[in-house]
C-alpha cells in the first residue's frame, strides 16, 4: 500500500495518473459515443425502441438499405466534390498568401494576423454574410461578374442545382483559408534562411529553390494541413444549415449535414449513424495521415 | 600573379550605418586571404558581398576581372561554406553534393561520379547515403566543403566554419582545410574571428575594425609590424602589453610608466618629450639577473599551462609575461625582466598609429 502510494506520488503510477485522466475522458466523451454509434447502426432503431439500449440487431440491413437510396450516391459524390473543392481552395489560396506575406513587407504581419478574422467567425455568421454575397437578384457577387463582362444573367448560386454545391463550397474556402494560410506561415518560416542562401550560391533560380528547398522542407506541414482539412471539411455543417440547407433537391447534400437530417430531423437514428460510420472510416484515414506527417519531420 | 578578386571603393551603408568603409582589397588567384576581426568589424559583410547575398552601396567588386556589382549569387560562380553548414537536411549527403550539379542539368551519372569522387578526397566515401542529421558535427563540416569543391568554383569563401567545432577538431580541420586549398589551387576568403586561425592558415590577413581596413599584409609582416594599437593588440596571443611612456632627453630611450618609472632603450629615434604608447609582446620580454633588466616589476597573478607560464604584474598597468623556462615564480616576487630594442614597438599616444 505504502509502495503504491509513493509510486502514485513519484514514479511510473504518478505518469500512470497523469495519462489516466485524458484518456478517461476522451473515452467517456468520445469513445463511448463513437462505440455506440458503430453499435446502432447494426441495430433497428424506431421511435419505440430508441428509449432501449440493446434493440433488435440487423446485420448490415441498415448499410444495404442506405445504399438503396437513390440520393446516396449522389451525396457522397456531393461530398467528394465539397471535400476536395474546399481543401484544394484553401490550401492553394492560403499557400498563395503565405507565400506572399513570406516576402515581409512593411505591414506585412499585421495584416497576415487582420486574415485571421475570418477564422474566428461563426459558421452561421458567415453564412448568412454570403447568403448576400450570393443572392441572385441583389448579391454583390453576381454584380461583379456581370458588371466585368463574365456572366450575362443573374446566377441563382442558393437555388440553382447546378451551383448550389459551389455556393457552400466558396463560403467554405473563404471560411478556412486563413487557418491553411498562418500554418503554411509558421512552416515556411521555420525553414533557415542560410538554406536558400546555399542554393542561390549553387545556382538554384527562385522557381528552383521553391521546388528543391521550399516545398520539400514543407513536407510534413502540407501533409499536416491536408489531413486536418479533411477532417473539417467533414465537419464543416453551419455553412450548409446556412446555405443551402442540403437543397435544392439534395443538390448540395454532404453526408454530415444528411446525417444530422436523417437522426434528428428525420428520426432514422440507425441510418444517421450508419452514415457517420462511413465518414468515420475517412476521418480515420486523415488521423493516421496527420500523426504520420507531424511525427516524421525533418529539421536540420 | 592575376588578381582573381579586386574591392576598390567599397561602401555598404544599411540605412544610416555605414557597415563597409572604403574598402580596397585585391585578393591574388590560389591565395588564401582571411578577414580578421572583432564581432561587427564587417568581415561577415564583407564576404556576403563577394557571395552576392548583400549588395554594395558603391564601388566596384570585380571577380576574374568582371564587374559583379549587380550579378546575382548564382550567376557569380562562387562557393560558401557556412557557418551553421546550411546541409539541405532533406537531401543525402550525395544529393547534397550533387546539387549545384543537378541544378545545373549535368547528368545524372556524371554527377553521381563526381560526388563520388569528391567524397573520396574528402573522407565522406562510407557516408554518401546518409541524411545530414546522422552525421557528426566534423562530418557536417567534411560535406560542406566538398559540396563547395564539386562545383570548382571561382573562389571558395568560408564564413567562420570551424566555430562550431571543438578545440581539437579545429585544429585538425584548420590543417586540413590549408591542404585541400593547396591541392585545388583554389582562391580562398576565410572569415574569422580568431586570430591564431587566421595567422596559421593564410597567406595574407585583412585585419578589420567598424568596418574599415586596419591594415594587410602576410601573418609575419602584421605581427612585426603592426600599423597601429588596434592591430597590435588584436593580433599576436597572449595579446600585446601596452603602457605609457615618454620618449626620454635623448629620443633614443623611452620613460615608461608602469607603477614606477622604467626606462628602456630604442633602436629609432625620436621626438624628446613626446607622448607614446609603447607596445611590448609578452613573450619577448625574457627574464634576466636581479640588477641587468630594465624592468623590476612585482608579480601579481602566476598561471601555468605547462609549456609555459603567464606571469601577470601587480602594477599600475598590468603587463604579461609569458616565460617557457619553468621558474619558482610566485605572487609577491620582484621579478627582472628586459627586452631587446628591436622588439619595442612605439605607438602614438593619441592616434595609436605605429611610430
Amino acid at each position: 500500500m505504502k509502495r503504491l502510494l509513493s509510486s502514485i506520488r513519484d514514479g511510473n503510477g504518478f505518469d500512470i495518473v497523469l495519462v489516466a485522466f485524458p484518456l478517461g475522458f476522451l473515452f467517456l466523451m468520445a469513445g463511448l459515443p463513437l462505440l455506440y454509434n458503430i453499435l446502432m447502426s447494426f441495430q433497428e432503431v424506431d421511435m419505440f425502441s430508441l428509449g432501449t439500449f440493446l434493440r433488435p440487431f440487423v446485420g448490415f440491413k441498415n448499410y444495404q438499405d442506405l445504399f438503396a437510396q437513390p440520393e446516396t450516391w449522389p451525396i457522397l459524390g456531393n461530398t467528394a466534390i465539397f471535400v476536395i473543392g474546399s481543401i484544394a481552395g484553401q490550401f492553394l489560396i492560403g499557400f498563395g498568401l503565405a507565400l506572399f506575406f513570406w516576402v515581409n513587407f512593411p505591414g506585412a504581419s499585421w495584416l497576415r494576423g487582420l486574415f485571421l478574422v475570418s477564422w474566428v467567425m461563426p459558421g452561421l455568421v458567415v453564412g448568412a454574410i454570403w447568403n448576400w454575397i450570393l443572392s441572385g437578384d441583389f448579391g454583390v457577387l453576381n454584380f461583379m461578374l456581370r458588371e466585368t463582362g463574365i456572366i450575362s444573367g443573374n446566377i441563382f448560386w442558393r437555388s440553382d442545382p447546378n451551383y448550389s454545391l459551389y455556393a457552400v463550397i466558396i463560403a467554405n474556402v473563404w471560411l478556412g483559408t486563413a487557418f491553411n494560410m498562418i500554418l503554411l506561415s509558421v512552416g515556411l518560416a521555420s525553414i533557415p534562411g542560410d538554406l536558400y542562401e546555399a542554393a542561390e550560391l549553387d545556382g538554384a533560380n527562385a522557381w528552383q529553390r521553391f521546388w528543391t528547398i521550399t516545398l520539400p522542407m514543407m513536407r510534413s506541414t502540407i501533409g499536416a494541413i491536408i489531413s486536418l482539412g479533411l477532417i473539417f471539411t467533414l465537419q464543416q455543417f453551419d455553412l450548409f444549415a446556412a446555405i443551402t440547407s442540403g437543397g435544392p433537391n439534395n443538390s448540395s447534400n454532404v453526408t454530415q449535414y444528411w446525417a444530422w437530417d436523417l437522426s434528428f430531423r428525420q428520426y432514422d437514428f440507425a441510418k444517421g449513424a450508419t452514415i457517420s460510420v462511413i465518414m468515420i472510416v475517412f476521418v480515420m484515414f486523415a488521423s493516421v495521415v496527420y500523426v504520420r506527417s507531424t511525427r516524421h519531420e525533418v529539421r536540420g | 600573379m592575376t588578381k582573381q578578386i579586386e574591392l576598390s571603393g567599397v561602401n555598404k551603408y544599411y540605412g544610416a550605418f555605414h557597415a563597409l568603409k572604403n574598402i580596397e582589397l585585391s585578393i591574388e588567384k590560389g591565395s588564401f586571404v582571411a578577414l580578421v576581426g572583432p564581432s561587427g568589424c564587417g568581415k561577415s559583410t564583407l564576404l556576403r558581398s563577394l557571395a552576392g547575398l548583400e549588395s554594395i552601396s558603391t564601388g566596384d567588386l570585380k571577380i576574374a576581372g568582371e564587374l559583379m556589382n549587380n550579378v546575382p549569387p548564382r550567376k557569380r560562380d562562387i562557393a560558401m561554406v557556412f557557418q551553421s553548414y546550411a546541409l539541405y537536411p532533406h537531401m543525402t549527403v550525395e544529393q547534397n553534393l550533387t546539387y549545384s550539379l543537378r541544378i545545373r542539368g549535368v547528368p545524372k551519372a556524371e554527377a553521381k561520379k563526381a560526388a563520388e569522387e569528391v567524397a573520396a578526397t574528402t573522407g565522406l566515401s562510407q557516408l554518401l547515403g546518409r541524411y545530414p542529421r546522422e552525421l557528426s558535427g566534423g562530418q557536417r563540416q567534411r560535406v560542406a566543403m566538398s559540396r563547395a569543391i564539386i562545383r570548382h568554383p571561382k573562389a571558395f569563401l568560408f564564413d567562420e566554419p570551424l566555430s562550431n567545432l571543438d578545440a581539437a577538431l579545429r585544429v585538425h580541420m584548420r590543417k586540413e582545410i590549408r591542404t585541400l586549398h593547396d591541392r585545388l589551387g583554389a582562391t580562398s576568403v576565410y572569415v574569422t574571428h580568431d586570430q591564431i586561425e587566421a595567422m596559421t592558415m593564410a597567406d595574407h590577413v585583412v585585419v578589420m575594425k567598424d568596418g574599415v581596413i586596419e591594415q594587410q599584409g602576410a601573418p609575419l609582416e602584421l605581427y612585426d609590424r603592426p600599423a597601429n594599437k588596434f592591430v597590435a593588440g588584436f593580433i599576436g596571443s597572449p595579446a600585446m602589453n601596452f603602457v605609457p611612456a615618454v620618449v626620454g632627453e635623448d629620443g633614443r630611450s623611452l620613460a615608461v610608466d608602469v607603477g614606477e618609472k622604467q626606462t628602456i632603450t630604442l633602436d629609432q629615434q625620436l621626438q624628446p618629450g613626446r607622448r607614446v604608447t609603447a607596445g611590448l609582446r609578452p613573450e619577448h620580454l625574457h627574464f634576466v639577473e636581479p640588477g641587468q633588466g630594465v624592468f623590476r616589476l612585482p608579480v601579481g597573478i602566476v598561471e601555468s599551462t605547462g609549456s609555459a607560464t603567464y606571469i601577470t604584474t601587480a602594477t599600475a598597468a598590468e603587463v604579461t609575461i609569458v616565460e617557457t623556462a619553468r621558474r619558482p615564480v610566485k605572487t609577491g616576487d620582484i621579478i627582472d625582466v628586459s627586452i631587446r630594442p628591436a622588439d619595442v614597438h612605439v605607438f602614438d599616444g593619441e592616434t595609436g598609429l605605429r611610430v
